[in-house]
C-alpha cells in the first residue's frame, strides 16, 4: 500500500503489532519523477507477506528511520542511504554501508550516466 | 580492565573472503564486534539495469559464488514472471533437482569450512570437498561447468538431462548420505566439537525474527519459516519433505539443522527423480527478441541454501529497470554484532563460520 | 647465544663424563638425533595427515617426497628476517635462538641408551619438566614483543595455558618418581624393567599424562598459542621466514623431547628384546609421536577457558587420584 512518509512510522508500527514481525527488505526505485522506498515485511506465523511504499521527490529525498521499530532496518536504511542519496531522519549511524560513496550523484540513482568515471570521495 | 581493539581482516583464514571485522576485547572476551563489508561490492544491482536480460545471469553466479545454480535460478524466475513465460512440468522437476543438489553440494561445503573455523585441520575440509565435488560433477555433466553453469533459460534449461542421468544422480547421493552420516558420528562423537558449538552464539527466536535472519540460522533458532514449504514454487509443493527446525538456538542447532537439510535435500532429489515425467526441459533460446514486459513488478523469493533470497525487479521491455536483491548472507551478517557480544574469543569465529556467510553475497 | 655456549653448558655439567672429547662427541650425537627426528617428523606428520585428508603429500622432491622438507629448509633459511617497526627489536630477535638452544640442552639431559648418556643429575625428570615450562614464557616475550596484536593474544593464551597442565603433569611424575623411588631417568628405566611398564601400572596417569603433554607441547586440539584460523598464525603472525623455520625445529624438538619422557617415564625407555636399546627409545618416541599426529589430524581445536576448566576439574582430581591409588596399591 501507498502511504505519506509522514504516516510511515505509524503505519509499520501498527503492522507490527498485526503480526509483520519480520523485515525481509528495505529498498528504494529512482522513477526519475518520483523516488519509491519499498518496506517489505512478513508475517512468519501465517506465511503472509506485505509491502509499504512511500513516495518521495528526489530533490528532497528523506525517510524517517525505522531502526526502532524493526531492528534489522539498519544495514538496509544504511544501503539505502548510500546507493540512493535518500537521508534516513532521526539516526545517528552515519557510517556507509558498501562503497563509502557519497559522492554526487548516488549510484543506482537514473541519472547516474555510464560512461565518465565518477571520482570516490 | 582493558579494551583492546583488534582488526580481523580483510584478510583473514576464517573471515572467507574479505570481511573486515573491527572487534574490542576484554581479554579473551569479546565485548564488540563491527563488520565492515563492501571489498568485494561489485554493483551488481547497477550493472544489470545497463545489459540486456539474458546476459545477466553470469553477473548473479558470481554473487554466491558457492551456490551459483541458486542465483542463476532466481534471477531467471524474476524475469520468466516479468515476461509471463510457463515452465514445462519437466523443466520444473529438473530445475528442483538441480537447486537441491546445489544445496547439498554447498552445505558440503560449509561443513567442511566450519570444521575449519573450529580448528580441525584441514581433515573434514578436504573430505567436504572431495564429496562436493561428486556433486559438482553430477552438475558439470548437465551444464558442462563445474562451478559457474549459466545453465537456466527462460521456460527451463540449457539442455534437458543426458540419459542415464538418473542413476548417476542416485550413486552420488548414496555416497553423499553414507559419507554425511559419518561426517555426523566424527562430529557429534567428539567432545571438543560439541564443547565448540554448544551454546555459542545462542539467537533467541524472538532476536533471530527482530534481526531479521534467515535460513539454517533463523530455523535453527527454532522459527519454522522454510520458502519451499511455506511459499512453494516449483514442484516443493507436490513432494515430501520436512522443514528442519531446532530450537537450541546455537552453533551446534545451526549445523544441525544444516545437516538435516541434507539429507532432506537427498530425499527430495530421489523422489524428484522418480516422479519426473518425460517431455522437454529445453528453455527458449538467449537470443530471443523479448516484447513487452507483462508484469512490469515482480518479486521473487527463493530458498537458498544460505536462506531466503528475495529479488525484487521492475521490469523494462529489454532489461531490467531496476533490480534489487535482499542477499541472505547480507541479513545474516547484520546479526553477528548481536550474537558475538560477550562470547569468548574463539567462539566469535565458531559464529561467524556458523553463519555460512559468502562475501560475494553480502557485499553483492 | 649460539648452540655452542649450551654444549659448553652441557659439558660442565657432565663432570661425571671423560673428558671434553666424550662430551663434545655426545653432544654432537644428540644434535645429529634430533635434526634426524624432526626431519623425520616433518616428512611423517605431511605424509599421514595427507593420507587421513584423502591427499598425497609432498611427491615431487625426492622420492615419497622425502627431500621437500630439505627444500623449504633451504627456502626458509634464504629468506630475509625482518623485524615489524613495532617490536621490541633484541628481544624479538633474540627469544627464538634461546627456545632453540633451550629445546637442544634438554635433550641432551634425556638417556638415550646405556651407552648414550648424557649427565645423571639423579633427577633428570624434574629438571627436564621444570625447564620444559620455560618454553610457554619464552614465547610469552617472543609473541609480545613482536607488538602485533594477535602474537600478543596468542602469547596471553601461551602463558595462561601453563596453569592447565603443569600441576596435573606435575602430580603424576610424583606418582612414577614414587614407584620408581627417584627422579632419574635410570632409575625409572630400570625400574620398568622389560615389561613392567608404568602405562600399565598406572594406565590414569599415562593418559592424564599425555593429555598434559599435548598441552605442553601446544599440539592440537591444545594449540590455541597459534590458532590458525583464529589468530592467522598466533604468537609467530609477525616472525619471517627464517624464524619461522626456527620455530618449526624448535616445536619439532620439543615433540621429540616430550615423546622421548613420556616413552621413558612410561613405556619402559630402552628396555626391549633383539634391538638394540636405542633403536627401542626411538620407535617408542615415534609411536607416542604418530599418536600426537593423529590426535591433530581429527579433532577441533579447544577453548582456552575449556582448557583450563579441564585441567583443574578433570585432570588434576584424576592425576591426585592415580598418585592415591599408586601409593595405595604399590606403595604398602
Amino acid at each position: 500500500m501507498k502511504i505519506d512518509r509522514e504516516d510511515l512510522l505509524g503505519k509499520m508500527g501498527e503492522k507490527k503489532k498485526e503480526g509483520f514481525s519480520y523485515l525481509v527488505k528495505i529498498t528504494a526505485v529512482d522513477y526519475d519523477k518520483h523516488i519509491e522506498v519499498i518496506y517489505f515485511l512478513r508475517d512468519m506465523a501465517r506465511s503472509k507477506d506485505d509491502s509499504i511504499e512511500v513516495e518521495i521527490a528526489p530533490s528532497d529525498a528523506w525517510v524517517p528511520t525505522v531502526t526502532q521499530i524493526y531492528r534489522s532496518a539498519d544495514w538496509y536504511e544504511r544501503e539505502m542511504a548510500e546507493m540512493f542519496g535518500i537521508e534516513i531522519k532521526n539516526r545517528n549511524a552515519r557510517r556507509l554501508l558498501l562503497e563509502k560513496w557519497n559522492g554526487k550523484p548516488s549510484p543506482l540513482r537514473k541519472n547516474f550516466g555510464w560512461g565518465e568515471p565518477y571520482e570516490r570521495e | 580492565m582493558t579494551i583492546s581493539r583488534i582488526n580481523i581482516g580483510p584478510v583473514h583464514p576464517s573471515t572467507h573472503g574479505v570481511l573486515r571485522l573491527v572487534a574490542d576485547i576484554d581479554g579473551d572476551t569479546v565485548v564488540g564486534v563491527e563488520p565492515h563489508i563492501g571489498f568485494l561490492h561489485r554493483g551488481v544491482e547497477k550493472l544489470v539495469e545497463n545489459r540486456m536480460y539474458m546476459q545477466c545471469p553470469p553477473y548473479f553466479e558470481k554473487l554466491d559464488y558457492v551456490a551459483p545454480m541458486s542465483y542463476d535460478e532466481i534471477y531467471v524466475a524474476a524475469v520468466e514472471q516479468a515476461l509471463g513465460v510457463e515452465l514445462s512440468e519437466r523443466a520444473a522437476y529438473s530445475r528442483t533437482i538441480l537447486l537441491e543438489l546445489q544445496r547439498i553440494a554447498s552445505h558440503l561445503l560449509w561443513l567442511g569450512t566450519m570444521s575449519n573455523d573450529l580448528g580441525q585441520f584441514f581433515g573434514m575440509f578436504m573430505w567436504a570437498f572431495r564429496d562436493r565435488d561428486r556433486v559438482l560433477r553430477l552438475l558439470e555433466e548437465v551444464s558442462g561447468a563445474r562451478m559457474f553453469y549459466v545453465n537456466m533459460r527462460l521456460g527451463g534449461l540449457v539442455r534437458d538431462f543426458q540419459p542415464g542421468f538418473d542413476e548417476r544422480a542416485l550413486e552420488v547421493l548414496g555416497y553423499v548420505e553414507r559419507r554425511v552420516k559419518e561426517y555426523e558420528r566424527f562430529i557429534e562423537k567428539n567432545p571438543v566439537f560439541i564443547e565448540r558449538m554448544k551454546n555459542v552464539g545462542v539467537l533467541t527466536k524472538d532476536m533471530a525474527i527482530e534481526l531479521g535472519v534467515t535460513g539454517p540460522v533463523l530455523r535453527g533458532s527454532g522459527v519454522d519459516y522454510d520458502v519451499r514449504k511455506d511459499n512453494p514454487y516449483y514442484v516443493y509443493g507436490k513432494l515430501n519433505f520436512k522443514t528442519q527446525v531446532r530450537s537450541e538456538c546455537d552453533c551446534l542447532s545451526r549445523y544441525k539443522v544444516r545437516v538435516m537439510e541434507i539429507r532432506e535435500s537427498i530425499r527430495l532429489v530421489r523422489e524428484a527423480l522418480r516422479i519426473m515425467p518425460e517431455g522437454s526441459a529445453v528453455g527458449m533460446p538467449t537470443r530471443l527478441i523479448i516484447p513487452a514486459a507483462k508484469n512490469r513488478i515482480v518479486g521473487v523469493s527463493r530458498e537458498m541454501p544460505r536462506g531466503e533470497c528475495f529479488v525484487y525487479m521492475v521490469a523494462d521491455p529489454q532489461r531490467p529497470y531496476r533490480l534489487s536483491i535482499r542477499a541472505p548472507s547480507f541479513a545474516n551478517l547484520a546479526a553477528l554484532g548481536e550474537m558475538a557480544k560477550g562470547c569468548k574469543t574463539s567462539d566469535l569465529f565458531a559464529i561467524l563460520g556458523s553463519l555460512d556467510l559468502v562475501m560475494g553475497d553480502v557485499d553483492r | 647465544m649460539s648452540t655452542g655456549d649450551f654444549v659448553l653448558a652441557a659439558m660442565q655439567i657432565s663432570a661425571g663424563a671423560s673428558g671434553m672429547a666424550a662430551a663434545l662427541s655426545y653432544a654432537l650425537t644428540v644434535l645429529l638425533l634430533i635434526v634426524a627426528f624432526d626431519y623425520a617428523f616433518g616428512w611423517a606428520e605431511r605424509k599421514v595427515i595427507a593420507k587421513i585428508q584423502a591427499r598425497h603429500g609432498p611427491t615431487y622432491v625426492g622420492r615419497f617426497g622425502l627431500l621437500q622438507n630439505l627444500a623449504d629448509i633451504i627456502k626458509l633459511l634464504s629468506k630475509e628476517h625482518a623485524v615489524p617497526q613495532k617490536a621490541s627489536s633484541a628481544l624479538f630477535t633474540l627469544v627464538m635462538p634461546l627456545m632453540l638452544g633451550l629445546s637442544i640442552f634438554l635433550v641432551l639431559l634425556v638417556p638415550f641408551s646405556p651407552d648414550l648418556l648424557g649427565p645423571d643429575l639423579g633427577m633428570g625428570a624434574l629438571v627436564v619438566f621444570v625447564l620444559l615450562s620455560f618454553m610457554p614464557l619464552m614465547a610469552f616475550v617472543g609473541g609480545i614483543s613482536s607488538g602485533n596484536k594477535f602474537s600478543s593474544i596468542g602469547a596471553q593464551r601461551s602463558a595462561l595455558m601453563l596453569m592447565a597442565y603443569e600441576l596435573p603433569a606435575m602430580v603424576v611424575l610424583a606418582s612414577v618418581g614414587a614407584l620408581a623411588g627417584s627422579y632419574g631417568f635410570l632409575d625409572i628405566i630400570n625400574a620398568q624393567a622389560l615389561t613392567n611398564w608404568f602405562a600399565f601400572t598406572m594406565p590414569l596417569g599415562f593418559v592424564v599424562f599425555f593429555v598434559a603433554m599435548l598441552a605442553e607441547l601446544e599440539r592440537p586440539p591444545f594449540d590455541m598459542r597459534e590458532a590458525d584460523s583464529e589468530l592467522v598464525a598466533g604468537w609467530l603472525t609477525d616472525v619471517s621466514a627464517p624464524y619461522f623455520g626456527l620455530a618449526l625445529f624448535v616445536d619439532y624438538t620439543r615433540m621429540f623431547l616430550g615423546s622421548l619422557v613420556m616413552a621413558i617415564l612410561f613405556l619402559g625407555g630402552w628396555a626391549g628384546p633383539v634391538l638394540p636399546p636405542i633403536a627401542w627409545l626411538l620407535l617408542k618416541a615415534f609411536a607416542i609421536s604418530f599418536a600426537i599426529i593423529i590426535v591433530r589430524a581429527t579433532t577441533a581445536r579447544m577453548k582456552l577457558d575449556r582448557l583450563l576448566r579441564l585441567g583443574w576439574v578433570a585432570l588434576l582430581p584424576l592425576a591426585i587420584l592415580n598418585l592415591i591409588i599408586t601409593f595405595m596399591i604399590f606403595m604398602r
